[in-house]
């Protein structure tokens, strides 16, 4: 009975608290921070710290924490300093959903700085609606579009857009007479889904022929089964599109079978922790990344050399280092246009027009009827066990590739 | 029907009321005035927190139903509310009023609740619940697959709810539509426990033979019970749909049915007022344990984080502790609460 009386205590205490916490804010409009001198600039951040993509989304928060920390060093943005409150989404819709509102209602954030695609994408008529942008690292094609996303913004090319990239410097390069031979491995996932469609439209236009594919899951152990078919169908390439858990099993499986093709990588799918996981089996691959990796000879590696005290970082670090530049410059322009909301941030990054950052990203542009940040992607290569710069692949902006 | 000391009922009409006595008449009366002023109260995040409480009572009970008095246990509930939000976000999506997209929503998940309820007349406990579980992977590969009927990887993307032209676009406003709908949903369960339906999904939970041998039809009433079920399931996901403006097949993975699961698990099998506190506490949790990690982090820098990973590990922590000490849950702790200050001070 005793143990009882403890529920019950603890259940009245956390429903006090909860209240406690409420209490002290009023309804209030989102966002509309005037111009003082040094009045802060509130952002939020949305990101899985502890769900399923926590491992590269613990890295990415620090880079947007890093990114913050940078542009408050030089003097915040026009003298006012970004106070970045970071939040756990746990990868939960609802969670992040939660979390958004209290920023936008109650803390007042002129952004968010938002991650995975479950969130993303929930939140996107929210932001709409509120008239608060968001710069995610959630790179689905059809959130480029502003018809259908207008206030979501990203600083990386699309899936779909990186996975042409990568099939058009494979066609550059191909000398034999006889058609290349594609497949496409992919996790039965939105996220793995996401470039499929665009990718085999662009590789049969540039004469390639589609062999195969197959369904690797996110959290599969081996995936002998799933690769024997494509053995047979002996493909020069193949796409991956998972995780770094899930691309060295199939890489490690695919060794175990003796399949030669050369595999090329989405961006989640490789990083420093893939020769880690899969040792020399990574070798040779191919890997579709937005962002420099850590101690590349570009100019801003030693901003970010200096703020992480030469401890190195992993790309996702980096991209989101970016993307808090991006956003800092974007403000920046708003402020210089009049008074920094929602609103006219969004206006303001609809004017960048090949904003370098610092070499860390390809250059990047918004339009107002196109939130493509640029049609580019670096093509890495795993060369005894480190991520070796080969090329930026840069496609045209074409019309019809906008969404999707 | 317990009553108060001195409450006697002179007809079974009488005895069978919701609620028996002034005094309980006038709290509710009390509680609902209170529910109806407090978003004026609230603040913005606080009012949306409860309109997710809300969007959790009714998909609770109508999991409690199903598991709590029937005893069909269900690991597909989330799925369900998935066929609802789909369902009617497509009648939506087609311009069929709201009223009428909720309802063809509930009737479509009602249908697919029933065809997987089919197996419950020859499979009982575990067996069903894996074969609830087959339920929710096919419908998850449905909603990824479905190519326009679900927007695929996409989702769906759905303006806010209106009804005759009045659109329901701001917190407060959902909050009224949604406390309407819960309201209507726990009115519902109650009302279907104390018919003949309840006694039966009642006496089929206690003992499937002894149910059968007093005429109880197992079959149709267990279907029945999947119907109802899901049929209040499809009005929950709707509802969500509507309330988010955007659906994607990851919002209703098997993790969504569990979490429900655990609702009336920690608020009380088989109990109406245990789904609406097993439904605070699952929505309250991860903000109590958040708004607890954000106060610790002004002592004590960089402890967030690590509350924040603790709390997978809490949740399941929580519910081991809810199964050993309370294991009939919140409602069982509410009834002994009201037991004690009835009898106050004499406790024996």
């Amino acid at each position: 009975m005793r143990v009882g009386k403890i529920i019950t205590a603890v259940c009245t205490l956390l429903l006090a608290g909860l209240v406690l916490t409420g209490c002290g804010g009023g309804e209030e409009k989102p966002a509309a921070t005037s111009e003082k001198k040094a009045e802060p600039i509130r952002v939020g951040g949305l990101v899985d710290l502890s769900g399923p993509t926590s491992s590269v989304g613990a890295p990415y928060a620090e880079g947007l924490k890093g990114g913050v920390e940078y542009v408050n060093g030089l003097g915040g943005v026009n003298g006012r300093p970004i106070v970045f409150d970071l939040q756990d989404t746990a990868y939960k819709v609802q969670q992040g959903l939660s979390l958004y509102k209290k920023m936008v209602n109650t803390d007042h954030v002129v952004c968010i700085q938002g991650y995975g695609s479950a969130v993303t994408e929930a939140l996107v008529p929210t932001l709409a609606k509120d008239k608060v942008p968001n710069l995610s690292a959630s790179y689905s094609a059809h959130l480029t579009d502003p018809k259908v996303a207008p206030y979501n913004f990203f600083s990386a090319a699309d899936y779909s857009t990186q996975c042409r990239a990568a099939i058009k410097y494979f066609k550059d390069g191909w000398t034999e007479s006889r058609a290349p031979r594609i497949a496409f491995i992919y996790p039965d996932h939105p996220y793995g889904l996401a470039p499929i469609k665009g990718g085999k439209e662009y590789a049969k236009e540039l004469g390639f022929e589609i062999v195969g594919e197959a369904n690797v899951a996110l959290n599969a152990i081996d995936a002998t089964t799933e690769l024997l078919p494509l053995k047979d169908a002996a493909p020069d390439y193949c796409w991956i599109g998972g995780t770094t858990p899930s691309t060295s099993v199939i890489l490690k499986s695919a060794k175990n079978i003796g399949m030669n093709t050369t595999f090329f990588i989405n961006i989640w799918g490789c990083d420093e922790n893939l020769s880690k996981l899969a040792g020399a089996d990574a070798d040779g691959v191919y890997s579709n990344q937005a962002a420099a990796v850590y101690g590349q000879d570009v100019p801003g590696m030693k901003a970010i050399m200096e703020i992480t005290g030469n401890q190195p970082q992993m790309t996702h670090y980096t991209r989101g280092f970016v993307s808090a530049l991006v956003m800092a410059e974007g403000m920046k322009r708003a402020l210089a246009n009049g008074e920094l909301t929602g609103e006219s941030l969004k206006t303001a990054l609809e004017t960048l027009r090949d904003f370098d950052p610092m070499g860390l990203a390809p250059l990047i542009s918004y339009f107002p009827d196109d939130h493509r940040p640029n049609m580019a992607v670096f093509l890495y290569t795993v060369k005894d066990g480190k991520l070796t710069f080969v090329k930026e692949q840069i496609l045209e902006r074409r019309e019809d590739w906008l969404g999707h | 029907m317990q009553g108060k000391c001195g409450l006697f009922f002179t007809s079974y009409r009488a005895e069978a009321q919701v609620f028996p006595s002034g005094f309980q008449k006038s709290m509710v009366g009390l509680f609902l005035a209170i529910l109806c002023a407090a978003p004026f109260v609230l603040n913005t995040h606080l009012t949306s927190i409860v309109n997710l409480v809300f969007i959790s009572v009714i998909g609770a009970v109508s999991l409690n139903l199903l598991t709590g008095v029937c005893g069909q246990i269900s690991l597909g509930h989330g799925a369900f509310l998935g066929v609802g939000a789909y369902a009617a976000g497509q009648c939506s999506v087609h311009g069929v009023p709201f009223p009428l997209a909720i309802l063809t929503g509930g009737l479509v998940t009602a249908l697919v609740g029933m065809v997987f309820g089919v197996p419950s007349l020859r499979l009982k406990g575990i067996y069903l619940a894996i074969a609830t579980l087959a339920a929710q992977l096919v419908l998850e590969y449905v909603f990824l697959h479905g190519g326009a009927l679900t927007g695929g990887s996409n989702g769906l993307l759905l303006k806010p709810p209106s009804i005759l032209g009045f659109a329901f676009d701001s917190e407060i406003r959902m909050y009224f539509l949604l406390l309407a709908f819960a309201a209507g949903a726990l009115l519902m369960v109650t009302n279907i426990m104390r018919s003949k339906y309840g006694r039966a999904f009642v006496s089929i939970r206690d003992f499937h033979l002894s149910a059968e041998i007093v005429g109880v039809n197992l079959f149709r009433y267990k279907l029945v019970a999947f119907g109802v079920s899901s049929f209040l399931a499809g009005v929950a996901g709707g509802l969500w749909g509507h309330y988010t403006g955007y659906i994607s097949a990851e919002q209703f993975n098997i993790g969504l049915s569990i979490s429900y699961l655990a609702m009336i698990i920690i608020g009380g099998l088989g109990s109406v007022l245990g789904s609406v506190f097993g439904a605070v506490f699952i929505v309250l949790l991860p903000e109590v344990l958040n708004a607890l990690a954000n106060t610790l982090a002004g002592f004590w820098p960089g402890i967030a984080l690590h509350v924040v990973a603790m709390r997978e590990g809490v949740f399941g922590l929580v519910l081991i502790l809810f199964l050993i000490f309370e294991p009939e849950g919140l409602a069982h702790r509410w009834r002994l609460i009201k037991a004690y200050w009835k009898l106050y001070p004499f406790a024996h």
